[in-house]
């Protein structure tokens, strides 16, 4: 701080000392916003969630926002990606799963406060087609027949959504027909865009992805009691900058303005 | 080693090279056009094809994408008539391969028929040779070293491509995984040892193939 | 084609209305020629190598008819140019371009449509023996020396079966003893194989030896014309 000071003074005592003057108060000030900023204007919570939960917590956001001084950033992805970063140092305050596994690896790693970890949702997975498309899916089953030729699922091998998808097929003795047909790809709205734009014709989702879409139509539901148990968890990380912060924005997620908004989502609210 | 890791070290160099050997007709006219002669417009000839090199690799593959998937015009095209898909196949990694690595094939290869005399061209053509046989016997025998580096240099670019490759074919197991891909693929998904054991062969894979490569163009330069 | 010679070729090299815009001049020339062996002279720079390159066909000028014998190879008005490898014209550079990657019998046989005709004067064994280059067939190029390189790419342009030899200064980089060496080999050809000659040099010995008229350029125009 006391160099930057000297600097200041020093440039402003030269030849050109007036203009210098001038240029010296806003670079204090510049310099005084930069280095107070955080502290006096609110938190700022990196909260890493995962995609299936965009909309939804787009919209708790930006209420949240109205009513506290802290600002909420997200960031949507595959649970296991945002996993993964999180294990490698990404700067998360809040992180918001699909499925415990993901929170379980975290909390072996000693990564996430336990005491504030709680499972928030539930949700159905769903079979989605494009809307013009006439396959004829009436059950799971459907999937293995002939007309089907690629299905697409967030992967299967460590994404929530594919996994519960798998769980599912497996459970149904489907899964060996139909994993060569599969086409993985990044995360539940991945899947989504791949059968909007329609260059995969099929795909398993969440029932709140297909609800957000006006592209693709549901061919099929998967009940929640014949489905693989989904749950959402949410916890507090133990490198978060903003910890305070942090604890009352996921206390503000159990709250029942958010259980309306994520209901209207089409979201599971636990109890 | 598993043999799921040698099967993926396998398919990416055959689909590499494969698309390097596709490329080379095309690439070496093109080259051959650019060096040798001039015309209106040649400039966005020029632009055009450099542009996969400078494009971020994701955007190319977009465009890739929308021709090849099955809504697209040559996608579409062969799933009707031939009940083939393109995009999320192998043959959609070769096309993607073959788009990315072109670019860096003709600038090699441009530079190497520039560096023939011209004197030479000239005079073979007095004797009554053709502009294919001033082609085939004077300027690509001169060229050549020129010629293979530059083609070991798109092979080692198809080798790394990752974007495009992922847009428009994916990443699945034992169809279209490469190894750029896989190493993201298993590296979200907490894979680390598999991973890791990929970037090994990556980077042991880059180096034989640029290191080819620069033995090649250096010989060139000591011929003359 | 059998190539019938005759007793004293001389081929009519019609060069009308040549403008060629240069570097920092034009080249303007319009001359009818016909003489066995006409010299160009001039100064480095006055053009010489452009009106060969012209006539051979490697370069378009901006206007031209040029004629060789009865046929027209270039006639810009009428949209006339015969590609350089249909012209039968003959050209060696200041460089000789021989193929490095050839072997020297490989070069000789690039342009060869004689190798296979029964006319004995054009034939690849007379050629050889009349340059003094049999022992060097085998040779790569590169092992030659300055004097044998210019014998080969002689060798070279005749067994193309040209209708009009050009030569860029044949003898610029050679020593007086080897010129006096290759000066013979040149009249040999002007005697028996009767091909009219085009020949640039600013050596007016060696123009004295083999011309009967001299063209002297300067500034991309023919200054004079000058019986030898």
């Amino acid at each position: 701080m006391h160099r930057a000071l000297y600097l200041t003074e020093y440039i402003a005592s030269g030849p050109i000392s007036r203009v210098k003057s001038l240029v010296r108060i806003p670079a204090l000030l510049l310099l005084c916003a930069v280095l107070f900023d955080a502290a006096a204007l609110g938190a700022e919570l990196n909260i890493f969630a995962a995609a299936s939960l965009t909309d939804a917590l787009k919209q708790i956001g930006a209420n949240y926002e109205k009513q506290s001084s802290d600002k909420v950033l997200f960031n949507f992805g595959a649970s296991s990606m945002l996993e993964r970063q999180i294990e490698e140092g990404a700067p998360a305050d809040v992180f918001f799963s699909a499925d415990e596994t993901k929170m379980d690896a975290l909390t072996a790693k000693n990564l996430v406060v336990k005491e504030t970890r709680k499972s928030l949702l539930s949700n159905t997975l769903v079979i989605v087609t494009s809307v013009e498309s006439n396959l004829k899916i009436t059950s799971p089953a459907d999937l293995a027949g002939k007309s089907v030729r690629r299905i697409a699922l967030a992967d299967p091998q460590a994404v929530p959504a594919g996994v519960y998808s798998k769980t599912f097929l497996e459970k149904e003795k489907l899964w060996s027909q139909i994993e060569p047909k599969v086409v993985p790809v990044d995360n539940v709205r991945a899947a989504l865009a791949a059968v909007e734009s329609g260059n995969i014709k099929v795909g398993m989702v969440f029932k709140t992805d297909a609800a957000i879409s006006q592209k693709v139509k549901i061919a099929c539901e998967v009940p929640a009691d014949a489905g693989p148990k989904i749950s959402y968890p949410v916890a507090v990380t133990k490198n978060a900058k903003q910890v305070e912060a942090a604890k009352k924005f996921v206390e503000y997620l159990g709250s029942d303005d958010a259980a309306q908004i994520f209901t209207k989502y089409g979201f599971i609210v636990l109890k | 080693m598993t043999p799921a890791e040698w099967q993926l070290l396998w398919f990416t160099a055959w689909v590499s090279a494969v698309s390097t050997i596709l490329i080379l007709p095309l690439g070496l006219f093109t080259a051959w056009l650019l060096a040798r002669r001039e015309w209106p417009g040649k400039s966005i000839i020029e632009t055009l094809v450099s542009l996969p090199l400078v494009m971020p690799p994701v955007a190319t593959g977009l465009i890739l994408l929308k021709i090849l998937g099955e809504r697209g015009a040559v996608g579409g095209f062969f799933y009707r008539h031939f009940n083939t898909d393109i995009a999320f196949t192998w043959r959609g990694v070769l096309i993607a391969l073959a788009v990315m690595s072109f670019p860096l094939l003709v600038r090699s290869t441009r530079v190497a028929f520039e560096q023939v005399n011209p004197r030479l061209e000239q005079i073979a053509r007095t004797l009554g040779a053709s502009n294919a046989r001033v082609f085939w016997t004077i300027t690509l025998p001169l060229a050549s070293h020129g010629v293979i580096g530059g083609a070991l240099l798109a092979f080692a670019r198809a080798l790394g491509e990752f974007g495009a490759t992922i847009m428009v074919a994916g990443y699945i197991t034992g169809k279209t995984a490469t190894l750029s891909t896989e190493i993201y693929h298993s590296f979200n998904n907490g894979e680390d040892a598999h991973a890791y054991r990929l970037l090994g062969m990556s980077v042991a894979l880059a180096f034989i193939a640029v290191w080819s490569s620069e033995w090649f163009m250096r010989r060139r330069k000591a011929a003359k | 084609m059998v190539y019938a010679p005759e007793k004293s070729c001389e081929m009519k090299l019609l060069l009308q209305k040549i403008s060629l815009p240069l570097a920092e001049f034009s080249l303007n020339v319009d001359v009818e020629i016909q003489n066995q062996v006409t010299a160009v002279f001039g100064p480095s720079g006055a053009g010489k190598t452009s009106l060969l390159d012209l006539i051979a066909g490697l370069r378009q000028p901006k206007s031209a008819i040029i004629q060789l014998g009865e046929r027209v190879l270039t006639d810009t008005a009428g949209r006339v140019h015969v590609p350089t490898r249909h012209r039968q014209i003959g050209y060696v550079p200041q460089d000789l371009a021989l193929f490095p990657h050839l072997s020297v019998q490989q070069n000789l046989l690039y342009g060869a449509k004689g190798t296979r005709t029964r006319d004995t004067l054009f034939s690849y064994e007379h050629v050889t023996q009349v340059l003094e280059i049999r022992p060097l067939v085998d040779r790569r190029v590169t092992n030659l020396s300055g004097g044998e390189k210019q014998r080969v790419a002689l060798a070279r342009a005749l067994l193309a079966l040209p209708q009009l030899l050009l030569l860029d200064e044949p003898l610029a980089s050679l020593d007086t003893v080897l010129k006096s060496k290759i000066i013979p080999h040149l009249a040999r050809i002007r005697d028996e194989f009767h091909i009219p000659m085009l020949y640039v040099t600013h050596d007016w010995d060696e123009a004295q030896a083999l011309c009967s008229e001299a063209l002297i350029m300067e500034r991309g125009e023919i200054v004079r014309r000058q019986s030898i």
